[in-house]
């Protein structure tokens, strides 16, 4: 027990803290002010640590810092937003994706197929490049002419009503001819991707993978003709299911770019710290840019699903229990209403915390993520391909921004400066909580949502110490300070963070 | 006897630096081998280089006849060796069970060793669900050990296991790797020179990144010439005085 203590002094100081905070809240504000202004932290804390046990595992596993994990939230937030509000762009934009995807799995297979190396490393290298260059170069071909604008319009008003696609969606024989280029450009890009230069994988030799491709394109050819009787079916289903959509999408979109990103872009990078650093800050810029592209810079504002926006009779919800079956807008806490979209957002923090937690300390592929973090060679040197572990965590770190992007969009909206707050917050919480511990990520995210919460409550009341005769007004700003400023006052007293390992 | 381990003349670059200029051995089926050497002479670096973690630029390494040269260190790992780090690098994170676990190469691995691992290292039976970073140093190593012995791996790479441990525990060390060594082979770098000569049927001497010296283990006991010019003359006043405890700390023969 002594032991233990003194172990964890560091610990013990800070929860010390931040009783007193609270115990001092709890004696400045009325029990009602106090409890909101913890929901608001919890929920703020919530989406940090969609974004925080992301980076931290990625870190922790691998040693990149993830600069890119901010605009895959946001990434999140706009392609949920549209799976929500307009899955116009989505279904137009399926296929065209699954194409892809399909002659990228055939190009593997073929380049699985060719001799091991060529000679002379050098060529090896120009080939790989110039595979890419020209897979890009025919994407860029396929697309040429695509008006995203009208498929972006917002149709949220023509929910319900009727809808006409007919200017938004190109023709079939406009269409295909994108599909089959778009193939040939997948195909391209698995060549280069089956050779990636200096690291060596895995061959794919087996005509499965190629069979799954040549399946993926026909689908994609297949559901074509789909695009408008699917737009106007999940146009008419109830907002609620509209939103798991938006949810799922996000979280195969995420786990799909991260996936992506790590194979393609960091792998060839492990042994290069600093040329990962601005790769993943470059992908960052060219995931903005692309959503500037895309969607405008205007931002849109999504609409709370129908779960948790009710109104009118009965409303707010008295407890948390009637709720679930009155949906109303905001649920009665102590005597004040708080929305209880953010309490669904605490749940689904919780919810996500939980599932991540018993992923890492049941599962094989968590004894090894685990082992990764302290010495992934060691992890290596059992026989194990710490590597396609390397793609899993990337992905799973992404999905879970991406997802907490969606989540975000209602109560913080879907703009372009969505990316970097949580970026910078999400490194906040990880430095906090120490760099590769996932209770570090969870713990760090909490301080720094609650101390956002409670200095925008301080802004707002003004400080007001017992000799003084008015309260001293602040700067808005002191809200977003105030992480810094535990920041700081963590790594005085534990460099390495709260749950941080001393090397 | 057939070699089961075969290196040729593998030269090993870290960064820039050329730390393995042609180390060839040949490790003979069901012996101990142990390589010795100064500090910085290259051996962890051969032991690296053999598992895959710094592959060789030139050179050839065979595992039971076929190439194992530029092949990842998983692949290498899972044809059936083990390696054993320095520093009884164990996952300090996870249990004793989780850190033998991981080591599995198919579900049935840990049940079907362990009554070898249980009788070589019975303490690990008793912590088996304590934190591996709560284990005594000895303990530790002990898992390191055991860790290597889960799935049925023909040859294990241990480096230096007497490091930091108290002579007591050295000794259940070696009555632990002499037990093992009718499972598997065992190639051991030790920079204690009674622990590997006590231990070891061959041995190999490596001197600035070369091999530079093999044969029995019996002969190069009595030649304390060539020990003390490619080991120091601490080692060889260790053979000298065979009534000394058989496991001296390294930290007291270098005086």
């Amino acid at each position: 027990m002594v032991a233990y203590l003194r172990r964890n002094t560091a610990l013990l100081v800070t929860l010390g803290i931040v009783l007193a905070i609270l115990l001092w809240m709890t004696n400045r504000y009325e029990p009602k002010v106090t409890a909101s202004i913890i929901l608001s932290g919890l929920t703020l804390g919530a989406l940090y640590f969609l974004v925080a046990s992301g980076l931290s595992l990625i870190f922790g596993l691998m040693d990149v810092l993830n600069f890119a994990h901010g605009m895959l939230f946001m990434m999140g937030a706009y392609l949920g937003f549209t799976a929500y509000a307009n899955p116009r762009l989505l279904l137009n934009t399926l296929p065209l994706v699954l194409a892809l995807l399909g002659g990228a799995q055939v190009g593997r297979w073929l380049g699985g197929m060719l001799p091991d190396k060529l000679k002379k490393p050098w060529l090896d290298t120009a080939l790989h490049l110039a595979l890419f260059v020209l897979s890009v170069a025919v994407i860029l071909f396929a697309v040429r002419g695509f008006n995203v604008q009208p498929l972006v319009a917002n149709s949220a008003t023509a929910a319900g009503g009727a809808i006409s696609t007919a200017d938004a969606q190109e023709a079939a024989s406009l269409y295909i001819p994108r599909l089959l280029w778009l193939t040939l450009a997948g195909v391209l890009l698995g060549l280069g991707l089956s050779r990636v230069g200096p690291v060596a994988t895995r061959r794919h030799t087996r005509w499965t993978g190629a069979l799954i491709g040549v399946g993926l394109v026909a689908v994609a050819i297949a559901i074509v003709p789909l695009r408008t009787p699917a737009e106007t079916f999940l146009l008419s289903v109830s907002s609620n299911i509209r939103f798991v959509l938006a949810l799922l999408v996000g979280l195969v979109a995420g786990g799909a770019l991260g996936a992506l990103m790590e194979s393609a872009l960091i792998r060839p990078l492990y042994s290069r710290p600093l040329y990962q650093i601005l790769l993943t800050l470059g992908v960052s810029f060219v995931g903005t840019e692309l959503i500037k592209t895309i969607w405008g810079t205007a931002g849109f504002y999504m609409d709370i699903p129908a779960f948790a926006a009710a109104s009118g009779e009965g409303c707010p919800s008295p407890n948390l229990w009637s709720w679930f079956s009155d949906h109303c807008a905001s649920i009665d806490v102590l005597g004040r209403p708080f929305p209880s979209y953010r309490i669904f957002i605490i749940g689904l923090g919780l919810v996500i915390f939980i599932a991540v937690a018993l992923l890492l300390q049941r599962s094989r592929i968590g004894i090894i993520i685990r082992a990764g973090v302290q010495d992934s060679e060691m992890v290596q040197a059992l026989g194990i391909n710490v590597r396609r572990v390397f793609t899993l965590v990337f992905a799973l770190g992404s999905a879970l921004a991406a997802v907490g992007g969606v989540a975000a969009a209602p109560f913080l909206g879907v703009n372009l400066g969505l990316g970097a707050e949580v970026q910078l917050q999400g490194f906040i919480a990880v430095v906090i909580g120490g760099m590769g511990s996932y209770i570090g990520a969870a713990v760090g995210a909490l301080l720094v949502g609650m101390a956002r919460a409670f200095g925008d409550q301080l802004v707002l009341s003004g400080i007001q110490l017992p000799w003084m005769d008015e309260a001293i007004r602040m700067s808005p700003s002191i809200a977003r300070a105030s992480t810094v400023l535990i920041m700081a006052l963590v790594l005085l007293v534990r460099p390495a963070g709260l749950f941080g390992k001393k090397e | 006897m057939t070699n089961i381990l075969e290196v040729d003349a593998i030269h090993t670059f870290i960064g820039q630096f050329h730390i393995l200029e042609g180390v060839s051995l040949a490790v003979p089926a069901g012996s101990i081998t142990a390589l010795l050497g100064r500090n910085g002479a290259g051996k962890t670096t051969t032991l690296r280089s053999i598992i895959g973690l710094n592959a060789p630029r030139s050179g050839r390494i065979a595992f039971e006849g076929s190439d194992i040269h530029g092949k990842t260190a998983y692949a290498i790992a899972s044809l059936g060796i083990g390696y054993v780090p320095e520093y009884r690098a164990i996952f300090r994170a996870l249990t004793v069970e989780e850190n033998l676990r991981i080591a599995e190469r198919s579900k049935k691995d840990l049940a079907r060793r362990s009554d070898l691992i249980f009788g070589l290292f019975p303490d690990l039976k008793r912590f088996y669900k304590l934190p591996g970073g709560q284990l005594s140093g000895g303990q530790q190593q002990m898992l390191a050990i055991a860790r290597a012995l889960v799935p049925e791996n023909r040859l294990l790479l241990i480096d230096e296991p007497s490091e930091g441990l108290a002579p007591i525990l050295i000794e259940s060390i070696v009555d632990a790797l002499r037990q093992l060594s009718a499972h598997a082979t065992i190639l051991l770098v030790e920079q204690n020179f009674r622990m590997a000569s006590i231990l070891a049927d061959r041995y190999y001497i490596l001197d600035d990144g070369q091999s530079v010296h093999a044969g029995q283990m019996a002969d190069l006991v009595q030649n304390r010439e060539l020990i003390s010019r490619y080991l120091g003359a601490g080692y060889a006043a260790a053979v000298a005085a065979p009534e000394s405890p058989a496991v001296m700390p390294t930290a007291q023969q270098g005086a």
